[in-house]
């Protein structure tokens, strides 16, 4: 078997919120394996979105290890994190937080200008993915320019553009009707037939139902971890 | 397995290539377009009028020093080192004319000789107390302005020729043509006496050497109050005052034991004085200007990174180092710098040119303006370092301004920033 992408061990963390301790995760195990499609689920509160944050190294444990393509994320300084973040990581947000002065292509072209890929070759690379996802004619309109739609793939392009080991996706639907949300979620299907690794955090049944792994979180512990059968 | 390793992929750090960051900033800039106006408009009236008003100050400087030394006193002398403050007939500095025709050498510097004597000048039966001058017309038209100002006849040409003020000339009931007698003591303890004829008056414009100050020629002088090749004061003016510093050691070689150079500054401390005093009222003022603006940008750039919490949020969590989006922030505030400066460049350009050109009339204050030396039309000096401070403080300050500022994007959270609204 091929070694995990994702490896959470005991993980738990505690917020101060006014004082008083909110147990958001409680000594969770989770582990993904490359190729997976993971649907992260479970009411308000239930440590979705933390875990979702743990792993992709936007916060830090309060117990427990993480490692994320091997590399433990305990042991990172906060630059080396951002590094890793860089390079090996992919995130969609909910609300897309693309920049907004810069067109499609420049907010794809922006990631790999810090990963430090030459000018042609980014401008080469942000064409394709942006292509790829149906937005070869928007790719010089501004965010602003563009439907929710249009800007979440191109949130997507500028997440899978650096082809990451995992891409995570904190509630991609929020914001899409479910016309829009059902091309989304084709997209990221697609991704994962290629062998993207996904793991997203949602409210949204229709993203779930594309998960080929379905975790269910309640009271910051994983209440049931279910494989799906591939549609 | 876990494994502790360092990342084998490239740093964050971009490559050379900034194009994208510039465009970004700029593009940045104006998101809120009324902002960036307001802010670029307090750097461009801020570069403006500091640009402006150090330009007309140090024209006025110039112009000040300019006459100051142009009337009378010439830009620097040579004076026995106790006539300053004792002002004693045999305190006198020689050989005249062989250091006269050694100063001479040096390129574009004029020399005037002068002597000067206490006698009393008598037309007739009225008598009057003056202080006799004897010069070298010719060289002091080359110095100093104070020979053109003859209302009647003209300047001495023959040894026997007086030039005399239109008070002196009321008080003594005196006319062109007249003889005026001029009686003192020579240096050697006898009479000095002569007998001149009056060939030109003059009316400086101050009452008080109108009075008293009778010009005739050196050598008259000289003769007759036993001077010899002696003089008090050899008279020293560039054609270019900016040649007087640099020249101011070879001005100096060679000079007899007893002389000393004495330069317009030390000729006139009270001109230095008031320079100074203005100069540092004024940099006071600039100061408050170029504080204000600042703290209008640091005002700028506290909304701006409050604004874009999210947004920051977002590139942190992408992996995007605090120290680049702190570079992004100094790349806008550097442009907001460049198009206040432009524009602030720009329109105290205009304005100095033109006033250069017409020059400023000082109208009611130009009476005060002549005590101090000064003429009637300003116009402004044209310098690099006027033209250069104002915009390299302001840049220094925007910078600074963005850099505290921008501090803040260090102790942002991601996950906390992305949920600013």
């Amino acid at each position: 078997m091929t070694d995990p992408v994702v490896v959470c061990r005991g993980v738990s963390r505690t917020y101060q919120q006014e004082s008083v301790p909110v147990h958001a995760l409680s000594q969770v195990d989770f582990t993904v394996y490359p190729g997976e499609f993971v649907s992260l689920s479970g009411p308000s509160g239930s440590g979705k979105s933390t875990l979702l944050n743990i792993v992709g190294g936007l916060d830090r444990p309060d117990e427990g290890s993480v490692s994320v393509d091997g590399v433990d994320l305990g042991e990172l300084s906060e630059s080396k994190l951002a590094e890793l973040r860089l390079h090996k990581l992919g995130f969609v947000f909910q609300a897309y937080n693309l920049i907004p002065v810069l067109s499609a292509l420049e907010n794809v072209e922006f990631i790999m200008q810090l990963q430090g890929v030459s000018p042609v070759e980014r401008a080469e690379r942000a064409t394709a993915v942006l292509d790829r996802l149906g937005l070869a004619d928007m790719l010089h309109r501004r965010p602003g320019e563009l439907s929710g739609g249009q800007q979440q793939r191109v949130a997507v392009a500028r997440a899978i553009v650096s082809e990451p080991v995992l891409l995570l996706a904190d509630e991609p639907s929020a914001n899409l009707d479910s016309s829009t949300t059902k091309d989304l979620l084709e997209l990221l299907k697609q991704l994962n037939e290629e062998g993207m690794t996904i793991v997203t955090a949602t409210h949204d049944t229709m993203v779930m139902s594309y998960a080929l792994r379905q975790v269910h979180l309640r009271d910051g512990q994983i209440e049931h971890d279910d494989q799906v059968q591939s549609a | 397995m876990t494994q502790a390793v360092s990342l084998s992929a490239p740093t964050s750090a971009p490559t050379g290539d900034t194009g994208l960051t510039w465009r970004l900033a700029w593009r940045n800039l104006w998101r809120n377009p009324r902002r960036t106006w307001l802010t670029a408009g307090g750097i461009a009236f801020a570069s403006l009028l500091v640009t402006l008003s150090m330009s007309l100050q140090q024209g006025s400087y110039d112009a000040m020093v300019s006459s100051a030394t142009g009337f009378y006193l010439g830009q620097a002398q040579i004076n026995h080192n106790l006539y300053e403050d004792e002002g004693k007939l045999e305190q006198t500095v020689a050989p005249a004319g062989e250091l006269r025709r050694s100063l001479e050498q040096i390129s574009g510097l004029h020399v005037a000789p002068r002597v000067q004597v206490y006698a009393l000048a008598s037309v007739g039966q009225r008598s009057f107390g003056a202080a006799v001058v004897g010069v070298d017309f010719e060289a002091e038209q080359k110095l100093v302005s104070f020979f053109d100002r003859v209302t009647q006849g003209r300047l001495p040409v023959e040894d026997n020729e007086v030039l005399i003020g239109e008070a002196l000339s009321r008080n003594l009931g005196a006319q062109l043509g007249d003889e005026l007698v001029l009686l003192g003591t020579g240096k050697e303890g006898g009479i000095g006496a002569l007998a001149l004829t009056i060939a030109g008056l003059y009316a400086s414009g101050r009452p008080e050497l109108d009075r008293s100050l009778v010009f005739t020629q050196l050598a008259s002088v000289q003769n007759g109050f036993g001077l010899g090749d002696e003089v008090h004061a050899l008279v020293l003016g560039f054609d270019d005052i900016d040649k007087l510093a640099p020249n101011l050691e070879r001005l100096s070689r060679g000079l007899p034991d007893n002389a000393e150079l004495r330069t317009w500054q030390q000729l006139l401390p009270e001109v230095v004085q008031s320079i100074e005093l203005d100069r540092i009222s004024a940099v006071l003022f600039y100061g408050s200007i170029l504080i204000l603006v600042t703290f209008s940008v640091v005002n700028t750039f506290i909304m701006i990174i409050f604004e874009r919490t999210r947004e920051f949020g977002m590139l942190l969590a992408l992996g995007t180092r605090p120290a680049i989006i702190m570079r992004q922030v100094q790349a806008e505030a550097l442009m907001m710098w460049l198009v206040g400066t432009a524009i602030g460049l720009l329109l105290s350009n205009l304005l100095v040119g033109w006033a250069a050109v017409q020059g400023i009339p000082l109208g009611m204050m130009e009476e005060m303006a002549e005590q101090y030396y000064m003429p009637s039309r300003l116009y402004p000096a044209i310098s690099l370092y006027a033209m250069s401070l104002a915009p390299l403080v302001l840049l220094f300050g925007t910078q600074l301004a963005a850099f505290f500022v921008t501090l803040r994007v260090r102790r942002l959270k991601p996950v906390e920033a992305l949920r600013a609204e």
